[in-house]
């Protein structure tokens, strides 16, 4: 008696469960799927009651984001083909720089003692966990002094630093999976450390750095509140324009949700490329940033 | 004999690596290539770090703003004294701190049931695993955007799926409470993937061997899951409390989008009244020491964090 009583409850137990993690799944995909509708939706299908599941397709909000056909004479389109651009020059400069310096000083914190190594590490961390909004305060004077302000190239400076913390400790991580023995054996044999560094360590960790460049190219992408403060014409990007998408006749649904899209896209494409290196960055990199 | 064994072998090892390290040292010019490879990196953390750190407290003193700067008045502790008596902060504080209470505990429930199912492996885990993290890499602006769209309380599809099962209307965006709320549905959907993420790791690396001698002892599923899973990933899930509790206290760019604020200023968190001290109303001086007291807070969690991640590092 007692054994089929807990064998049903068991059974409960399982139903909630599944149950639970649906209720979830639906929560998570939902939004994701309605971005991607709403993004395909013309400004009329946009507001009808009930919701539209099936309707005409509309490109409109693409049209806008890319720059071309009929949106972009248009009065209410707001033109973000040219955030678009400056979006890609930035977080790819940004991040080949980061991931550049990262890589090096990733290799030296992985193979050397030094003094103040520890507070370098913990200085290097704590970059990470800095709120923007404090350091802008000051950066919002500082890039108007240096003639930064509005400029790609402040936003890549701010890029490369916003991310080069994240990658140093990625790096080391990658570096200290390498045995010591590869330079020991090759400065036994009278090459030099900088031979071995750039001939035999980094091509080992070649994956590494592609995953390292992947998470911060996520980072530098998505990248928000540095953007917002620091530009206000010729340098914004696509995140920044998103927020101020509104035109003739209010917030233009349709292309925000369509710029949500074409965000996501590298995005996946990345985060795709960087699947088995993601736990492994994830747990050295201590993570994204928000 | 035994006793002048074992330190004799210590010994030899720490001779052995004292020579490795003194060969890796002397050899081709270490100390060029400690300097060279850490100087850029160096160098654009302090530009971009500690110097404005600096400044910003040396501002923090003044009564000053961006748009005069020629007027500069020193007035010592002034700033710091007015906005501690200011109950606008403490509501933002206090508005902060609810939102940072909400989201953290979701997150960290819903991610450890949801990782806690993700451990086991079935069919299409990795597609499903996938598909699961896509909102963590949403922008937070596209994440505010779409959360907005999505409650607009006149066409909004939530409100729509409300009404099918017969609960009225909610202004979601219009009134505190559920602004609050909505804001942390929001941040709770980006991040708790996030949470989802590293439990699952921290999960699968817990040894089968222990679960198998529990098995024999007749553990209860409940048991094995707050006797064992939970203690033996504490560390991992505390690293990921940790972390959400600093970026969700320092929360901006989704509020902006979302709410931008309102209704009124009762969704401004600590850094959303930064930005607007600063860039809106360009009280510098004040700005700076609202950011000196937000940085304060932030390192001491910081601090928290690191000492569990170096004690970590030791353990692996």
């Amino acid at each position: 008696m007692t054994h089929a009583k807990t064998s049903t409850m068991d059974l409960a137990a399982r139903w909630l469960v599944l149950g639970l993690l649906v209720v979830y799944t639906l929560y998570n995909v939902g939004p994701i799927f309605w971005l991607l509708l709403s993004s395909f939706k013309s400004r009329m299908d946009l507001f009808t009651m009930p919701p539209k599941l099936f309707f005409t397709p509309d490109l409109s909000g693409y049209q806008s984001v890319f720059g071309v056909g009929a949106a972009k004479d248009s009065a209410s389109a707001i033109g973000v083909f040219d955030s678009l651009v400056n979006s890609i020059i930035v977080s790819v400069a940004g991040t080949s720089l980061a991931v550049f310096f990262g890589t090096l000083a990733g290799y030296v914190c992985s193979r050397f003692n030094f003094m103040g190594k520890g507070d370098f590490m913990f200085f290097v961390l704590s970059t990470r966990m800095l709120p923007p909004v404090a350091v802008l305060v000051f950066y919002h004077l500082m890039f108007a002094r240096l003639g930064l302000a509005d400029t790609r190239f402040g936003l890549i400076l701010v890029s490369i630093f916003a991310n080069v913390g994240l990658a140093t400790w990625i790096m080391k991580g990658f570096f200290d999976g390498v045995p010591k023995e590869v330079e020991q054996i090759a400065i036994v044999n009278g090459y030099t450390r900088m031979y071995a560094f750039t001939r035999l360590v980094l091509p080992m960790v070649k994956g590494g750095i592609a995953a390292t460049a992947g998470f911060c190219f996520i980072f530098a992408w998505n990248e928000f509140a540095f953007a917002s403060i620091l530009t206000t014409t010729q340098a914004k990007t696509l995140p920044v324009k998103i927020s101020a998408a509104s035109g003739a006749t209010g917030i233009e649904w349709t292309q925000i949700c369509a710029a949500g899209v074409v965000l996501i896209i590298p995005v996946l494409i990345f985060f795709y490329l960087i699947r088995k290196h993601l736990l492994m960055g994830m747990t050295f990199g201590v993570l994204g940033r928000s | 004999m035994s006793d002048t064994k074992i330190p004799s072998g210590s010994d030899t090892q720490a001779i052995a690596h004292a020579t490795r390290q003194n060969v890796l040292r002397k050899r081709s010019s270490g100390r060029l290539m400690i300097f060279g490879f850490l100087s850029p990196t160096l160098a654009i953390l302090l530009f971009m770090v500690a110097y404005p750190i600096f400044s910003l407290i040396y501002y923090s003193f003044y009564n000053f703003s961006a748009l005069r700067q020629s007027t500069m008045k020193p007035v010592g502790l002034g700033n710091y004294a007015y906005l501690l008596s200011d109950p606008e902060l403490w509501e933002r504080f206090i508005f902060t701190g609810k939102f940072v209470f909400i989201c953290v505990t979701l997150q960290m429930l819903i991610g450890i049931f949801v990782g806690y199912q993700m451990q086991k492996n079935f069919r299409g885990r990795d597609v499903i695993f996938t598909i699961l993290m896509m909102p963590m890499m949403l922008s937070p602006v596209v994440v505010g955007f779409l959360w907005r769209y999505m409650l607009n309380s006149e066409w909004g599809i939530i409100n729509f799926l409300l009404s099918s099962v017969g609960i009225a209307k909610i202004d979601w965006l219009g009134q505190t409470n559920a602004a609050l709320w909505a804001a942390a549905a929001a941040d709770t959907w980006m991040w708790t993937p996030f949470i989802v993420l590293l439990a699952t790791a921290a999960f699968r690396g817990i040894p089968e061997t222990i679960y198998e001698a529990a098995e024999v002892d007749g553990a209860s599923p409940a048991y094995r899951f707050f006797r064992i899973t939970l203690p033996m990933s504490a560390p991992v899930l505390f690293i990921a409390l940790i972390l959400r509790l600093i970026d969700s206290f320092k929360q901006y760019d989704l509020f902006v989008a979302l709410t931008g604020g309102g209704p009124g200023s009762s969704t401004e968190t600590v850094s959303f009244s930064v930005a607007k001290t600063a860039f809106s109303y360009f009280y510098t001086g004040e700005a700076s020491a609202l950011a000196v007291i937000l940085l304060v807070i932030i390192i001491g969690l910081s601090m928290i964090l690191v000492r569990h991640l170096t004690k970590m590092g030791e353990k692996y």
